[in-house]
């Protein structure tokens, strides 16, 4: 299956597409607006600054062509930065307006919980699926072990929240809504549990 | 909160792996994608990778290594080498890192944390920290010129260095690498203590006695070098015996 990475400049894009290649995808990279008109699927990635994002997203027009493939009904697999991307707001040196494609706010892990954590969140955490995870995580210890590195988080309708991480209060780990599966964690770089993860949603049928 | 890892350090000069004593006395310890796998493959939690010649030589790091290390990875990759500018951190990320350590680049122009962290998110900007000397003897050290930085004062400049941006810390006792003598836990708890970033503590890890005491001390996040490098050690059994302990591992 052919998978279109969005490239914008952010990150990790090689290690990626090597994991969507070892889980059985066809990965290709696309840089402009016109690759995106006959994805089937899509992962947008994601390491850095929201404001330098964004600006990217929107100056190469790359914004507008993820709409219209979000609008379709296209799956778009949102990875870290590229899950916080969809929420309404980013507050991260400054604020900033996201694509809106998901309700809420991304601000600092420090606002978000009730009990002080150490931040960044950096290394190999438990998450606990809901039910609206819908099959797209594992539920074994194996499966549900991944690697985060994130100072901020999404805050958001709990309805659509299909993991959350606990670092002292629940703080949402994945997102389901209509075509969109987003995750803050980095299935690229959790091996086994990566695997299965990019797996599924090769699978998915929103 | 994330549990504890187990991560080999590796040290890359003219294209292959090696590993010494104190930061001298290098030897050959392979070449880096095999090794990379097999870590890899073992369950290792993150790799640390330093191309030890590029501040010295005066070039930038080796991003050929660490693409051919990258392509052999499903953890993250810690990258650093006289990483001075904005545009060599790109191309390192590009080559696959996940993270940029800055040592001794931070040190001579300190901005350089934060508009790294502006770029690419305080996560990603790990702060090398050198330390010679114990207890009050503790002193910041440069690995240029053998001597001591800002005055010695390295508690205050990886305070500096968080307040800048810099999202982990990776504290090196240098005179305990490739020692086997254990770690330096009175350094980690000082540093502990200073800031509220994951900490990386390396320098000293002989055997799995030093693994454990280090946990029990709060060093959640230890790097191995030697310990891996020259001995029979694999990381799937430290990492079963260190579960089997009580200690959080990864499943």
């Amino acid at each position: 299956m052919q998978v279109t990475v969005i490239d914008y400049g952010a990150g990790n894009l090689r290690s990626v597409a090597n994991a969507l290649y070892l889980a059985g995808a066809e990965p290709e990279v696309a840089a402009s607006p016109e690759a995106l008109a006959g994805a089937e699927r899509i992962v947008l990635p994601g390491v850095g600054a929201a404001g330098h994002a964004i600006a990217r997203l929107r100056g190469s027009g790359m914004a507008d062509a993820l709409d219209e493939a979000r609008a379709r009904g296209t799956p778009i697999l949102g990875i870290c930065l590229g899950l916080q991307l969809m929420a309404q707001r980013l507050d991260e040196f400054g604020s900033h307006e996201g694509l809106g494609w998901i309700p809420g706010r991304v601000g600092p892990i420090e606002e978000a919980v009730t009990t002080p954590c150490r931040v960044p969140h950096t290394g190999w955490s438990a998450i606990a699926p809901t039910p609206r995870a819908d099959g797209l995580i594992g539920k074994g210890p194996k499966d549900r072990t991944v690697y985060f590195c994130h100072s901020n988080c999404l805050t958001t309708d709990p309805d659509i929240v299909a993991a959350t991480v606990d670092l002292g209060s629940p703080v949402t780990a994945a997102i389901r809504h209509e075509n969109l599966f987003a995750v803050q964690f980095h299935p690229e770089k959790s091996q086994q549990a990566g695997a299965r993860l990019l797996q599924a949603f090769l699978d998915w049928t929103p | 909160m994330p549990v504890n890892r187990i991560i080999p350090s590796l040290l890359l000069r003219g294209g292959r792996l090696v590993k010494g004593t104190a930061y001298a006395g290098h030897r050959d310890a392979g070449a880096p994608a095999s090794t990379a796998r097999a870590h890899n493959a073992q369950g290792a939690d993150e790799l640390i990778v330093l191309d030890i010649d590029a501040a010295r030589e005066g070039r930038g790091p080796d991003l050929d290594a660490f693409a051919a290390i990258g392509n052999e990875i499903q953890i993250p990759m810690t990258a650093g080498g006289a990483i001075a500018s904005l545009e060599s951190a790109r191309a390192v990320m590009a080559a696959g890192a996940d993270k940029i350590c800055l040592t001794t680049t931070a040190l001579d122009r300190p901005e350089l944390i934060t508009e790294l962290a502006e770029h690419f998110g305080r996560q990603a900007v790990v702060l090398g920290i050198d330390v010679t000397g114990e207890g009050e003897n503790a002193r910041l050290h440069d690995h240029r010129n053998g001597g001591t930085a800002r005055d010695g004062d390295w508690l205050a400049w990886m305070q500096e260095g968080v307040a800048r941006g810099a999202g982990e810390i990776r504290l090196m006792a240098v005179d305990r690498e490739g020692s086997r003598r254990g770690f330096d836990l009175e350094l980690f708890a000082a540093a502990r203590a200073a800031v509220n970033v994951p900490l990386i503590l390396e320098g000293g890890a002989g055997g799995l006695d030093h693994l454990s005491e280090a946990m029990a001390a709060g060093a959640d996040s230890l790097a191995l070098g030697t310990m891996l490098v020259f001995s029979d050690n694999n990381i799937v059994k430290l990492k079963r015996v260190l579960a089997q302990a009580g200690n959080p591992m990864r499943p």
